[in-house]
């Protein structure tokens, strides 16, 4: 497979597309959770603007762009202009290692009067063989961002809130780092692609040198690590900030946590890096336990070969079916995201004493006896 | 110029701008962000050599846990008497001149005994870099090789878990409650 | 090479943002001069100088304990991966005690970290 001009100007493409699809998603789920809360308190919600109140998107990017420049007098310039840009980096790092869509295989063509191709194009910015780690070790430098916004604010309270933020972070990470442990013992791989396919076709595991075979469920990684998911999401929602974790923002104390002097596009951008990280949350919780890109039963191929029924053979055809694969895997992350729309407004806050308990004293405990457990079963299972 | 050369100079000048930074800024705030910036730039040489576990490792150990542990610790705590009494005075300079020849020192010795190698075109006895993953091949060393220090450092861990719990409870200083 | 992507859209990061807070400075209303504007948000009360703050030390704890707990998690990673492997190696039985004497020292640390009170918060 060689590399010519065309595959890495479509790679290039690919990565700011991907990019610019996450930036287009923040308003949309600005939308939803404010219609959401609206629904679950029995209000109406934004419904003025537009149909739905759908244009209200439009009208708030206006207004963020519109606003006053502000910087605080007691701030420190670079740093308080560097956090904002730096908010997008982690978690737009991580959003591009996930694998989105199957891969696109095309056959040669012909294009201003040249051949081109063979190619494989991933719906992916770019694969990574320690997949897992990468993602870790970006959104491990996130705590930055805070940081950097606190301190750079030049106001206590401000400081205080990314103290809290960056605590709390890093006691998540734990849990989270931990229940992952469970689902690399369980693929033996830490490549995303791989562990995607890996959970193709229906429910069949080896036990004891029988394969056992559940031939109406989907072969899909939370049949077997159920405890590994539920940490992992709870310890998402700690790791983005997110009600019922929301301490940092505790407006009663804090004000509003470590953006407190930021306002018009530049809170925009910690907003969009805040949303960043749920969406990569929920693509990891499809991509770890629900089969990642793949439809429920059908194999990539065999779907390939369905669509190439209806449209022939061609590249075509396959572009569509990588299409196809990509919005099955939205739709499946959109559950997630609502997921955690829906849990900001239902449940109330926890007090700081219960977070720091909650993710040292039960979940890391039990993420590690989902390590063990998983290691004793693979163990009796393969001899 | 091949685009590998091209990487390699590009990460190698900027970690070393960055390490530079480090010792450069009187700022402690901005000494430590460059310090991570280092590390992250570590870790980019780490994947070019195709150490990918180990690039991981490099930033969630150093650049995600240590290093915010520094920046916590510098910013909580008011600095400006001890960037003041760092920076200036008599006894920092003579400090600061005995740290300049003793660079200088090392970077002249560093070339002299490195002369002769830096010359050579061909393979320095290196090893070439291992094609594809290394990680399997680390676990594998891992659980055969290096098991004795793998269980030995469970143990340190211990014990510097034990030290930092002893450490925060001892009563005295300024945060005495009596 | 993925690195090369990552590089690319690091760039293209740090432009967007820098663009982004350009274009934003560029077409806000005009500013109005006023000092108290410029004061540090407090609430409205007067702004208090920040001289010695006095942060628990439980924080900087949790991040130690965390640090710890962090390496050695990190070294469970190989060792998932290279699990299976092991198991068709037929190395299994060993492979598990190995990790499992490891494992046990990291549930006693956390054991009396948690008995010795490390982790609670008043």
């Amino acid at each position: 497979m060689g590399r010519d001009s065309f595959e890495i100007i479509v790679n290039g493409v690919k990565m700011i597309v991907i990019f610019l699809m996450m930036v287009q998603v923040v308003p949309i789920l600005v939308w939803l959770e404010r219609r959401g809360s609206a629904f679950i308190q029995n209000r109406f919600g934004p419904n003025r603007v537009g149909p739905l109140g759908l244009l209200q998107l439009l009208a708030d990017a206006v207004k963020f762009l519109t606003k006053e420049e502000f910087f605080p007098e007691k701030g420190i310039k670079f740093l308080y202009y560097a956090a904002p840009v730096s908010a997008l980096i982690p978690a737009t790092l991580a959003f591009l290692a996930i694998p989105l869509g199957a891969p696109i295989k095309l056959d040669t063509f012909e294009m201003f009067g040249q051949t081109w191709g063979p190619y494989t194009f991933l719906i992916q910015g770019y694969e990574i063989g320690v997949g897992i780690v990468f993602i870790l070790a970006v959104s491990s430098l996130a705590a930055y961002t805070i940081l950097m916004a606190g301190w750079g604010s030049g106001n206590k309270y401000a400081l205080l809130g990314a103290l809290r933020a960056s605590s709390q972070t890093i006691s998540y990470e734990l849990a989270m780092g931990l229940s992952i442990v469970g689902v690399i013992l369980l693929y033996g791989t830490f490549n995303l692609t791989d562990m995607v396919t890996s959970q193709q076709g229906p429910l069949s595991f080896l036990f004891q040198g029988h394969t056992v075979t559940l031939g109406w469920l989907p072969n899909w990684g939370i049949f077997y690590q159920p405890l590994a998911a539920l940490i992992f999401y709870a310890a998402a929602f700690a790791e983005s900030n997110r009600l019922p974790f929301d301490l940092a923002e505790g407006e009663a104390e804090l004000v509003a946590g470590f953006h407190v002097e930021y306002g018009g596009f530049k809170f925009n951008l910690f907003f969009i890096g805040e949303y960043g990280h749920c969406l990569v949350a929920s693509a990891l919780m499809v991509t770890f336990f629900f089969g990642g890109y793949q439809i429920p039963l059908i194999t990539p191929d065999e779907m390939l070969v369905h669509v190439q029924g209806l449209m022939g053979a061609g590249n075509a055809a396959a572009i569509v079916n990588g299409l196809l694969h990509h919005v099955v895997f939205l739709i499946k992350m959109a559950v997630f995201v609502w997921i955690f729309i829906q849990v900001r407004w239902t449940l109330p806050r926890f007090r700081y004493d219960q977070l720091m308990d909650l993710g040292w004293k039960t979940m890391l405990p039990w993420a590690l006896a989902n390590t063990i457990l998983t290691a004793a079963l693979i163990y009796v299972a393969h001899t | 110029m091949t685009p590998d050369v091209f990487l390699f100079w590009f990460l190698a000048l900027t970690t070393v701008l960055a390490a530079l930074g480090v010792i450069i800024s009187a700022n402690p705030i901005y000494s430590v962000l460059s310090l991570v910036m280092t590390m992250v730039g570590v870790a980019a040489i780490f994947v070019t050599l195709g150490a990918y576990f180990l690039a991981g490792v490099q930033l969630i150990v150093y650049a995600g846990a240590v290093l915010v542990l520094f920046v916590m610790v510098l910013m909580l705590f008011d600095l400006k008497h001890e960037i003041h009494a760092f920076t200036r005075g008599p006894v920092t300079g003579a400090i600061k001149i005995a740290a300049v020849g003793l660079l200088g020192g090392m970077i002249v010795g560093a070339i002299a005994l490195s002369a002769n190698s830096l010359m050579k075109t061909e393979n320095n006895g290196i090893q070439t870099v291992i094609e594809g993953d290394s990680t399997k091949a680390l676990g594998k060393l891992l659980f055969s090789q290096y098991l004795f220090g793998f269980e030995a450092l469970g143990v340190l861990l211990l014990v510097v878990a034990v030290g930092a719990v002893a450490l925060a409870r001892a009563k005295g200083g300024t945060h005495a409650q009596h | 090479m993925p690195l090369g992507g990552v590089l690319f859209i690091v760039v293209f990061l740090i432009a967007f943002g820098c663009l982004m807070l350009w274009l934003a400075s560029k077409l806000g209303t005009q500013k109005i001069a006023d000092p108290v504007k410029y004061q540090s948000y407090e609430c409205g009360i007067p702004v208090q100088e920040k001289k010695d703050t006095k942060i628990s030390v439980k924080f900087y704890l949790t991040a130690i304990l965390f640090i710890i707990f962090d390496i050695e998690i990190i070294f469970m990673y190989p060792w998932a991966t290279t699990f299976k492997d092991s198991l068709a190696a037929g190395q299994g039985l060993y492979v598990l005690l190995s990790m499992g004497a490891f494992l046990l020292i990291f549930i006693f640390g956390l054991f009396w970290e948690v008995k010795s009170k490390a982790l609670e918060w008043d």
